[in-house]
């Protein structure tokens, strides 16, 4: 009897181990945002469509990141307080990805009356970086605050009592291919980027024939 | 340099420190390096070699408009801080004057008055 049952446990014991290896192997980003069931079918969240002018003047739009991730946020140029060290970690992503034809970044002005295209154009370059690859947008204010809000589940609103006068997260926003939130890191904080650059290719692989 | 001063230097250090990384860090960077061509360095920059007289009131006004730094033409508004007090500038300007390979040794509070007075409208 006593050997039956330390039988039993190593057994048991081995399909654990075996199923811990199996993860770690193929380990997979949660899927972030309300999931709804809709008859037999998971729905879950995804990002609304939208359309926005990038620092060129071209329409970007859902259509501009179809078959690609992302990483979105959300900052102004005048930002005095915490932009700057977020468009600092940004450009780690960015370098990042050089090599990665399916991966881009998207950033979103909250600020749209101060920064026209010609502003982001001056920004980006100023930042060194190719708007193929990094799209800085603007548009109507409502729907950048709306996408913002409902979509990339992030805070972004005026606010005359803050230095600069908005009141924004932080936030970096990682996008899939079905255009679902995989996860979301703190732009100002460069060990949330290491984790956010190494993720990309975590996702990456879930891509991988 | 008398062991009392090297106390006084070291007390700006630590407190210009902790000032840099509230009020000057997010925009010039942790290590004074500046950020691509939009926030000048201020470590190795020669502006700073040659501009001491007008650093105070930079940080407490503010600066718009060209800056050039290391033959780099800058433009992004640099934000006043009114609320910082002569005592504080003095310690944020000694810590930038004595980092990243700099050993201007310590600024006075009495010189930062002086500059602060001089300041170009």
């Amino acid at each position: 009897m006593e050997n039956r049952s330390s039988y039993i446990l190593v057994v048991l014991l081995a399909i654990v181990f075996a199923s811990c290896n199996g993860q770690k192997e193929k380990k997979k980003l949660p899927i972030m945002g309300r999931t709804e069931i809709d008859g037999t079918d998971t729905v879950h969240h995804t990002i609304a469509d939208f359309k926005f002018v990038d620092q060129d003047s071209n329409w970007v739009s859902t259509e501009t990141f179809k078959d690609k991730i992302y990483v979105a946020d959300f900052f102004f140029t005048s930002c005095p307080t915490i932009c700057p060290v977020m468009k600092a970690q940004m450009l780690r992503v960015y370098d990042s990805i050089q090599n990665k034809p399916d991966v881009l970044i998207l950033s979103h002005t909250i600020d749209p009356k101060h920064d026209t295209v010609a502003v982001l154009k001056e920004f980006a370059d100023r930042l060194g970086v190719e708007s193929s690859k990094w799209h800085f947008v603007t548009g109507e204010k409502d729907d950048i605050y709306k996408i913002g809000q409902t979509s990339y589940m992030v805070s972004a609103s005026e606010d005359p009592a803050e230095p600069g006068g908005y009141i924004h997260s932080g936030a970096f926003i990682l996008v899939d291919k079905e255009r679902r939130v995989r996860g979301l890191y703190d732009g100002t904080k460069p060990d949330q980027v290491d984790r956010l650059i190494n993720d990309i290719d975590v996702l990456l692989q879930e891509y991988e024939k | 340099m008398s062991h009392s001063e090297n106390v006084k230097l070291e007390q700006y250090m630590v407190t210009g420190s902790k000032l840099y990384t509230i009020h000057c860090s997010s925009c010039h960077q942790s290590e004074g390096q500046g950020l691509a061509k939009l926030f000048p360095p201020l470590s190795g920059s020669d502006y700073l070699d040659n501009n001491l007289e007008a650093v105070p009131c930079i940080i407490k006004n503010g600066l718009s408009g060209e800056i050039t730094v290391n033959g780099v033409v800058y433009n992004q508004p640099m934000p006043a801080i009114p609320q910082l007090t002569n005592l504080e500038i003095a310690e944020i300007t000694t810590y930038i004057y004595n980092s990243w390979g700099r050993n201007h040794g310590i600024v006075e509070v009495k010189d930062v008055e002086k500059m602060l007075e001089n300041c170009k409208k």
